[in-house]
């Protein structure tokens, strides 16, 4: 039983070390733009398509292949922010939140049907960043999971890093808290919104790429690791890069143990998503801003 | 040839373009091709378009991929019947319609058909739930519905008029499955099917031949949106007794992902437990790609008639389908296909547009399509019975090697037409 547990738990950890890439870039958004960015799950699937041609017709091996789909990513979203989310920073708008609600929710639908058209409707697979399946002992995993929480977990640690040491990073949290203050010590808050939403679109894109030969690529594959995300961001605390991370942790591995000791076999897997909802509310009742939440998250 | 480049298997670009000089020639070739009862004067239908409706998921969440196949097949029949010179020398017009597998844009769709789009009569869908919501506006509006690809038995159970099946039921098909497993005398079964009506009825169906055997089975329910299963698939392994075999009813993009993780944790597709898909994605064009030799030893269903019994519709369409898509026609392409000159065969018969002449029509069709010869039942005992396709072809395989296309791969079940002399074979 302890071995099995054992197994659950570290499936669910990998799980959530995929699920705190996403959240991370949505959850960095959030922090500077303060808008939720529903087509955060869509650069995720672009990321995905990135990956897979990047590998496939300029014949980059896969891991290279992940960091062209996370620059790809990070120049789409560059684009989509300087074309679509001027008006967020135009003082004379009127319900900013609303805007980006709107607006993103549009480039969701956009660049779901224009994947239907470009990439085709059917699934699709690239090779493998490492064939074969690591057994070591009851535990089963395919190198591909490994290779994918390995990465995933050097990314999120250069982010870490990024947003903690860098000039950049501390720019970023000073627009996050203060972009008036930010503003009065030159801070160029401009640019700092096209970065957060490039940042965000980047890590997005770049969990795309890793997933592609675990799970199959699809234009509607990023609905439902957005559903997820979005929970995670609200559990860890809007706008909180590490509370993010954590909840994406937590989360991934309670639903693995739910899925695994629920007490009706038949049951487990299709109560294992609003498991996950549960948690959140329980969260929200005892600490409504989340782990490490602020209490102000409106744009200025 | 490299693995990559082997896996590498670009869309075809043609499914994106309108109709080229080249496709008119084939759909002329193939006009020339059918039976003279089909071939009409091949003047240029004149006068006011009869428009069809077609309704069916051609973007997510719905199940978009196999929506824009039946599409495909859907428009290849109204280009060959207006080449032919249309239907009661007027040409066919299709207006198609994107449910996204929501039952509430289907209703809405169907409103929008009937309303702004004045259709004689819709054919299409491929998802239950919409299906059924889209029938209640067709039945209010006396709209004759010929339902190509959904399998809940409510479809026709609801009794009503205007609805038709040329596919296959649930009742008909998880009830074929569950013979066929206790026929192959499997000891313990794990079953995972979409949380939705079909899938908890085709576990329900299933149930009942598993049970009349006395064979132990546990039925799990998944959200058709999953990817991941491998907290199940652990838990399925990690079963005392073990399973010797694992049948799932999906039909989702996450099918493939479900494959190759239970390969992947050793739980299916191995000598110790074999494994079924049931829905249609195991026999999609991008089925090998996606899953690789995962793959190998998976039974599923082929909803079209079987290569041995194919008549010269059936090869016409499906070359032409493979020239045009570069792609497979599979058993949904050739219902949606169907579906569509069922309705031009009504239409011409009933020699009107009236509903109640091409419900009529419809009612006593001996129509030859590609699936075979069509009849309709009229017995309401059981309900599901009612205008539905009772002898919609049906084939159990298995594939037994990597890239194997679905038409050579052997047939298991039923034993009339297996090619095979056993029932069910555990890969190496």
């Amino acid at each position: 039983m302890t071995s099995y547990l054992l197994v659950q738990a570290l499936n669910g950890l990998v799980i959530g070390v995929i699920y705190a890439l996403i959240a991370a870039g949505l959850t960095v958004i959030f922090s500077i733009l303060k808008i939720v960015n529903f087509a955060h799950g869509e650069i995720y699937m672009m990321g995905g398509y990135f990956g897979y041609f990047v590998i496939t017709l300029l014949d980059i091996p896969p891991l290279p292949a992940v960091l062209v789909a996370m620059a790809l990513a990070f120049a789409l979203s560059v684009l989509l922010e300087r074309a679509l989310l001027s008006p967020l920073y135009d003082p004379r708008t009127e319900r900013k939140s609303d805007y980006g609600i709107l607006v993103t929710f549009g480039i969701s639908i956009l660049l779901r049907n224009l994947a239907i058209i470009v990439f085709g409707p059917f699934p699709l697979r690239p090779p493998s960043f490492w064939p074969g399946t690591l057994v070591v002992g009851d535990l089963i995993m395919s190198w591909d999971r490994v290779f994918a929480a390995g990465a995933g977990i050097v990314i999120l640690v250069v982010l870490l890093v990024f947003l903690a040491r860098s000039a950049w990073g501390q720019a970023l949290n000073a627009v996050s808290q203060s972009r008036e203050s930010a503003a009065i010590v030159g801070i160029n808050d401009r640019l700092a919104y096209t970065l957060a939403f490039a940042l965000g679109g980047g890590l997005a894109g770049g969990a795309g790429a890793l997933v592609g030969p675990i799970y199959a690529l699809s234009p509607s594959m990023g609905l439902i690791p957005d559903t997820q995300a979005f929970a995670i961001v609200v559990l860890g605390g809007m706008g909180s890069v590490g509370g993010a991370i954590i909840a994406a942790l937590l989360l991934g591995v309670s639903e693995s143990l739910f899925v695994a000791l629920f007490p009706d076999p038949t049951r487990g897997l299709s109560y294992a998503q609003a498991f996950s909802l549960v948690v959140l509310m329980a969260v929200l009742l005892i600490r409504p801003t989340g782990f490490f939440g602020r209490a102000h998250t409106a744009m200025e | 040839m490299t693995d990559r480049e082997d896996d590498f298997q670009p869309m075809p670009r043609a499914r994106l373009s309108g109709l080229t000089r080249r496709d008119a020639l084939v759909a002329a070739a193939l006009s020339a091709a059918l039976p003279a009862g089909l071939a009409r004067a091949a003047d240029a239908p004149k006068g006011a378009p009869i428009v069809l409706g077609w309704v069916g998921p051609l973007s997510p969440p719905g199940g978009y991929a196999e929506g824009i196949l039946m599409k495909d097949g859907a428009q290849m029949a109204v280009d060959e019947v207006n080449a032919q010179g249309g239907v009661l020398g007027r040409p066919v017009q299709v207006v198609y319609a994107d449910t996204r597998g929501q039952p509430a844009e289907g209703r809405a769709a169907a409103e929008r058909l009937v309303q702004e789009n004045k259709v004689v009569a819709v054919f299409g869908e491929f998802h239950s739930p919409v299906a059924l919501a889209e029938m209640e506006v067709f039945h209010r509006y006396n709209i004759p519905f010929m339902a190509c690809d959904v399998w809940s038995d409510e479809v026709t159970a609801k009794g009503y008029k205007e609805v038709f099946r040329n596919s296959t039921a649930v009742s008909l098909i998880d009830t074929i499955i569950g013979q066929w497993m206790a026929a192959v005398g499997f000891k313990n079964v794990a079953i995972l099917v979409e949380k939705n009506d079909v899938g908890l009825a085709s576990r329900v169906a299933m149930g009942e031949q598993l049970k009349a055997k006395n064979i132990p089975f546990t039925p799990v329910d998944a959200d058709p949106n999953l990817t991941d299963f491998t907290a199940q698939l652990l838990r399925f392994k990690s079963a005392t007794p073990p399973y010797d075999f694992f049948c799932t009813e999906f039909s989702e993009t996450g099918t493939y992902d479900l494959i190759r993780q239970a390969k992947e944790l050793g739980f299916a597709l191995n000598a110790k437990c074999g494994m079924y898909n049931s829905g249609g994605s195991s026999v999609d064009p991008t089925f090998w790609q996606n899953v690789g030799p995962a793959g190998i030893g998976l039974c599923t269903e082929n909803v079209g008639l079987p290569k041995s019994a194919w008549n010269d519709k059936t090869r016409a369409f499906a070359t032409a389908f493979k020239k045009k898509y570069n792609a497979d026609a599979t058993g949904a392409v050739m219902e949606s296909y169907d579906g569509a000159w069922l309705l031009f065969e009504a239409i011409r018969t009933a020699g009107s547009t009236e509903p109640a002449g091409i419900i009529h029509a419809l009612e006593t069709t001996k129509y030859v399509g590609t699936r075979g010869q069509y009849a309709f039942s009229t017995d309401k005992d059981p309900a599901w019975h009612y205008h539905q396709f009772m002898a919609a072809p049906l084939t159990i395989i298995q594939y037994t090697e990597l890239k194997q296309p679905v038409d050579a791969a052997p047939i298991l079940w039923p034993k009339a037409l297996a090619t095979v002399d056993y029932l069910y074979k555990p890969p190496a």
